[in-house]
């Protein structure tokens, strides 16, 4: 379903909830039901005039690019026009090697916060009146970078093409870089980094990218410390030494000749003068010489990310279009092997790919797939073995000319708008390719044979010496995962981890036990600083052990009770929840006997909806039902720099998990019970993490507790 | 030379040769089949590319009580087989001939389309043809899709932060009993949808998805005469049904302010939504609301993220936006979206994006904000021309909302005729407190 809208410029909330569907596809294939069609007693008669089959395909027409002029300022600024008068539009792309491999050591992330920063303000305007200009006339000015080059580009009606001109000499050659506006970038480039860090997507393209090229530029990716460590200083030194004319490119595309764009380019960027170096010869790539599995542990990940890949070949290289046809079949869209098969056929997945990647330098292959975390080996397996057929086999008939014929008739769809003559037209001449490369990309593509195609994928696809990255539960699958290929396991942030390390620890807790006594506590539940609801416990000795209880009230929306009962020595009994979230009946059922969980929970998914489960886990042991973890914190020994394992059961999920809780500091804390000193301690490896603030003092009452970047918190009453 | 100096300024303002920045008009060739299809063709030669858009006049505003949903329905159904093809292999065929297709459900109608190499013209219009005539409506694929779309729901409304109240929150500006058709929820109720007979949902299928409830257009690179011989050979034959019955809607405007709050498990930060009920698209002040909701709300130099996210920094991002669900024949609405930053009180975002609000009301808009307002209009009704696709959206809209497909050619003009006076008496109309309603939407505490 895809409401149309006008042009929308912002917040992602607002895209997602807005964003287009594609065609439903999501049920499986299956075979047409013979049932009645809706056809009338007037259609039938004619059915037989109707063709029962698709048409065939009309000749090709020949796509007549028009030819590129071309000429080189005094300056050594490279200029080429494609006119198409058609229509009074103008794209102007700006593109300079000055990409994320030219970052300074140890400060990635420089070039894309440079880029960020040249359109906020420039020459004698600041952000808002650069906004305002482009804005004023109906135009969009933008600028990226990749690991190449950073590229500003311009849209406008033609008769603007001077403010375009104006705007984007400004933005090269005089950017501002006001204090504001780089902290500004800066808070938004790190609250981008945090958010990928909860994107296991991501977390896999970054250790994919790094171990495959190692200490070759392509490998780097910024990260929080990089981006804090940039400095005014940093950004205004890369763009005087990397934004230079001699070594740029100036592509326009659309209603200009190319002597008005010589007269506008001399007149905008005549005087600037300079060449930025060329890039420092790359640290080799590692060679790989056998298959490797990465495997990133988070856990209680419901779903494994794969990637599967390895180096290929420079831009240039006669294999490409080979290559290109083969990736097709192999995972190049819906219709592809690694789709149809892992989604459609087995349902291990939403989505499952392959692409080839081209840099200026060398590239890469990779296969991609989401997939359930039961079935990360099965569909690893099965995904190697898709990257040997496309080598071992050559391609059937039928499939190869489907495959030929989708990239052949896309063609035309990727060359109407004047943005997009003038983004092949400048990727095609940056990866240095041949100057016909966009007028002859069909006939080469329509050339290629089934023996090339397979000889380029021997060559561009390697599942023997594939650098596999798997991003999910190491508990759950590091096991089957080591009979695939050798396992190397990570934590997210980079530390190397054990086999060991994947259990949960059953080692008994330290416990001051003095501190376990019968108490009330008493919670206000704030979100963004009004009070929302309320949390109650009372941990009282009952049946000659313990009762813990506990009632949440948030606003109308969620209610909960929890009855926990344990014996003295903290042997868990059970746990009963009931509660009514959005209007929907929770419940949590669980008997604790013989070192097994027992019994049902019907919780809420985050996807919505109420989703009962059996619970029938092995209880580790000294694990405690993760409802008492809060009862627990007050018991622990508390010291600077303090670090402790809980072994916890969830519950609601049926599973075990290990929370980690670590001091990180101490703080004076305001609650309305008083004001405290407190230590301040991370909670990590439950449903989310927490912050929580412990009271020096005595009883180490829970004072405080926080969910990182969310605006909801508890404070202690009384 | 005072008069030379306003035309001076009036040019510079404008940009210069403002009158070879407006398009070229075009002819479109229309006519209609014995069975009631409408067709519409424009050629253009300038690339090698074809789109076929086909609009159904179904959609949400169709719906009766009961029986919500099956405009949606039937977009998925669409692509679930028909006499000749499989599940999926529409999609499938146009992909592989290098083609894109896609669809989507409004309140007001329920477009399909495909954009193809020129060469495949007659592939899209038999696979459009074969779907109208042949559907396969069947309890499987009608329990299929119901799934499917619960999964859409989930994905679109129930996951994104906000979707809850953009989808849901919104419609509580409607009367959903004398505008029931602008007052539910476009995805419909799941419990309709289960209790869905397929003989109910054939029904809906032969009364909406007839050749005389259709309007196909084509834009692009193709002869007219091979065109008008597939549509008649292919859709010739189909035969047409009764006309659906109409749709009625009563809404009344100033009402009374309303105020609704929501809790989002999806949004970590809170956001106020204020919407203001805005006339048929039709309408003669329609042109002036999208140009007040540019001014208010579109881009870094409008109104609501100049004062609200960058001087004082209340809201993380803001919006205006005219009918995110489409345009409509009925009453349509306006608003204006404030995040809260981090810390800042969702009351204190509120109270500022009413301040804006209002104040275009009382003191207007500058000369420069109506200028900036048309071009960006005019960049875009240009921009449209440059895909074949757009541009046939374009020619549709024209046809159904401003009564004829050839004013895609005076459609540029509406626009450019609005004066500030014009913006400032729209926004006194209808941005009024008394008009509107206020969704306040707060992160739910985990």
């Amino acid at each position: 379903m895809r409401p149309t809208m006008p042009r929308l410029a912002l917040a992602t909330a607002l895209r997602a909830a807005l964003a287009p569907t594609g065609a439903a596809t999501l049920a499986t294939l299956a075979t047409l039901a013979t049932t009645a069609t809706l056809a009338t007693t007037a259609a039938t008669l004619e059915a037989q005039q109707f063709p029962t089959a698709p048409p065939a395909a009309g000749p090709i027409k020949p796509a007549p690019f028009p030819p590129f002029l071309e000429a080189t300022l005094g300056n050594g600024l490279r200029l080429i026009v494609v006119e198409n008068h058609k229509l009074p539009v103008l794209s102007v792309s700006l593109a300079f090697a000055a990409g994320g491999r030219y970052d300074p050591p140890g400060k990635p992330g420089t070039a894309d916060l440079v880029a960020a920063l040249v359109t906020k303000g420039a020459g004698s305007r600041d952000a808002d009146g650069v906004a305002a200009a482009i804005e004023g006339v109906g135009g969009a000015l933008t600028a990226g970078a990749d690991a190449d080059f950073l590229t500003l580009s311009a849209n406008v009606l033609s008769g603007d093409a001077a403010l375009a001109f104006e705007l984007m000499a400004d933005a090269a050659i005089r950017p501002a870089f006001a204090e504001k506006e780089v902290e500004l970038s800066r808070t938004q480039a790190l609250s981008a980094l945090q958010l990928e860090q909860s994107q296991p997507d991501a977390i896999a393209s970054r250790f994919f990218a790094k171990a495959l090229y190692g200490e070759h530029p392509y490998g780097r990716r910024a990260d929080p410390a990089s981006v804090k460590a940039i400095t005014r200083d940093d950004l205004v030194a890369f763009q005087r030494a990397r934004l230079k004319p001699s070594g740029a490119l100036l592509v326009l595309a659309g209603d200009i000749t190319l002597a008005r764009a010589k007269t506008l380019a001399e007149r905008a960027m005549g005087a600037w003068a300079g060449t930025a170096a060329p890039a420092a010869a790359p640290s080799a790539p590692p060679v790989r010489s056998a298959a490797e599995i990465v495997l990133v542990h988070r856990p209680g990940s419901v779903q494994s990310n794969i990637l599967a890949g390895n180096l290929t070949w420079a831009p240039t290289d006669a294999r490409a279009y080979a290559a290109t046809l083969a990736n097709k079949v192999l995972g190049g869209g819906g219709d592809s092997r690694l789709f149809t098969i892992l989604r459609e056929q087995k349902g291990w997945t939403y989505g499952a790919y392959s692409r080839l990647a081209r840099f200026r330098g060398v590239g890469y292959f990779q296969a991609s797939a989401e997939v359930r975390t039961e079935v990360t080996d099965s569909s690893l397996v099965e995904l190697l073995a898709q990257l040997r057929r496309i080598r071992d086999e050559p391609i059937p008939a039928k499939e190869f000319d489907d495959a030929k014929s989708a990239l052949v008739g896309r063609f035309p769809l990727q060359v109407e708008t004047a943005a997009q003559v003038a983004s092949q037209v400048s990727t095609a001449r940056l990866l240095g390719l041949p100057n016909d490369y966009v007028q002859t990309y069909r006939q080469k593509l329509a050339a290629v044979t089934v023996a090339a195609a397979r000889s380029a994928a021997t060559a561009a696809v390697r599942p023997d010496q594939a650098l596999i990255v798997v991003v999910g539960d190491g508990a759950k699958v590091y096991e089957k995962l080591k009979a695939v290929a050798p396992v190397r396991i990570v934590a997210p942030d980079g530390a190397a981890l054990t086999a060991e390390d994947l259990t949960v620890k059953t080692a008994a807790l330290d416990l001051a036990w003095d501190r376990l006594v019968a108490r009330t506590d008493s919670f206000t539940i704030l979100a963004q600083g009004n009070p929302l609801g309320f949390q109650r416990s009372t941990l009282e000795q009952a049946d000659g052990g313990w009762k813990y209880t506990e009632d949440v009230q948030i606003s109308t929306f969620v209610q909960q009770h929890t009855e926990v009962r344990f014996t003295a020595k903290l042997e868990m009994q059970s746990v009963l929840q009931t509660g009514k979230q959005m209007g929907q009946d929770t419940k949590i059922d669980v008997t604790y006997s013989g070192g097994r969980a027992k019994g049902t929970a019907a919780t809420p998914q985050p996807q919505g909806g109420i989703k009962t489960i059996t619970v029938d886990a092995e209880l580790p042991a000294g694990a405690v039902d993760d409802n008492l973890v809060s009862v627990i914190l007050p018991a622990l020994k508390w010291t600077s720099g303090a670090k402790f394992t809980v072994s916890a059961f969830q519950s609601g999920k049926g599973t075990a998990t290990a929370i980690a809780i670590a001091v990180s500091g101490e703080e004076s804390v305001k609650v309305p019970a008083g004001t405290f000193d407190a230590w301040k301690a991370d909670v990590t490896g439950g449903e989310q993490p927490l912050t929580v603030w412990i009271e020096k003092g005595g009883a180490h009452r829970l004072l405080k507790l926080a969910f990182p970047g969310q605006p909801v918190e508890m404070q202690r009453v009384k | 030379m005072f008069h030379r100096n306003a035309l001076l300024v009036l040019a510079l303002a404008l940009g210069t040769g403002a009158a070879a920045q407006a398009p070229a008009r075009i002819r479109v060739d229309q006519y209609a089949l014995p069975n009631g299809l409408k067709v519409q063709l424009v050629e253009d030669h300038s690339s090698q590319v074809v789109a076929v858009d086909l609009w159904y006049d179904v959609g949400a505003r169709n719906e009766v009580r009961g029986r919500t949903g099956f405009a949606h329905l039937f977009e998925h159904m669409m692509f679930q087989g028909s006499a000749h093809l499989k599940k999926t292999e529409h999609s499938n065929l146009i992909e592989r001939a290098g083609g894109q297709d896609n669809a989507s459900t409004q309140y007001d109608i329920t477009y399909y389309w495909e954009v193809l190499p020129s060469n495949r013209l007659n592939l899209a219009l038999w696979l459009e043809a074969e779907r109208m005539r042949s559907l396969a409506v069947t309890s499987e694929n009608l329990k299929n899709q119901i799934e499917t779309v619960k999964e859409e729901r989930r994905l679109r409304v129930d996951n994104p932060p906000y979707g809850k109240a953009i989808w849901e929150g919104t419609l509580q500006a409607f009367d959903s009993v004398r505008c029931f058709s602008y007052g539910h929820s476009l995805i419909g109720s799941m419990n309709d949808l289960e209790a869905a007979k397929v003989e109910d949902v054939q029904a809906f299928f032969r009364q909406y998805y007839a050749p005389n409830n259709v309007t196909l257009t084509v834009v692009g690179d193709f002869q007219a005469a091979e065109a008008k011989r597939l549509i008649a050979d292919y859709f010739g034959p189909i035969a047409r049904q009764p006309a659906p019955p109409s749709v009625a809607c009563e809404q009344p405007f100033n009402s009374g302010a309303l105020r609704t709050r929501l809790t989002d498990a999806k949004a970590t930060l809170p956001a106020v939504l204020l919407l203001y009920r805005v006339p048929p698209t039709s309408h003669a002040d329609a042109p002036a609301l999208d140009l007040l909701a540019t001014i208010l709300g579109q881009g870094e130099s409008s109104r609501l993220n100049r004062v609200l996210a960058r001087e004082t920094k209340a809201a993380l991002a803001t919006q205006a936006l005219m009918n995110p669900f489409g345009p409509r024949r009925g009453p349509g609405m306006l608003f204006a979206l404030g995040i809260a930053n981090q810390g800042v009180a969702i009351d204190s975002v509120e109270k500022l994006l009413a301040v804006e609000v209002e104040r275009v009301a009382t003191e207007g808009v500058t000369e420069a904000e109506v200028t900036k307002a048309k071009n960006q209009f005019r960049a875009t009704k240009v921009n449209e021309r440059q895909q074949a696709f757009a541009f046939a959206e374009a020619v549709q809209y024209a046809a159904l909302y401003l009564g004829s497909p050839d004013a895609v050619n005076t459609d540029l003009d509406r626009y450019l005729r609005v004066t500030a006076a014009d913006l400032k008496r729209v926004a006194a109309t209808y941005l009024r407190r008394e008009n509107s309603l206020t969704i306040t939407v707060v992160p739910e505490a985990k």
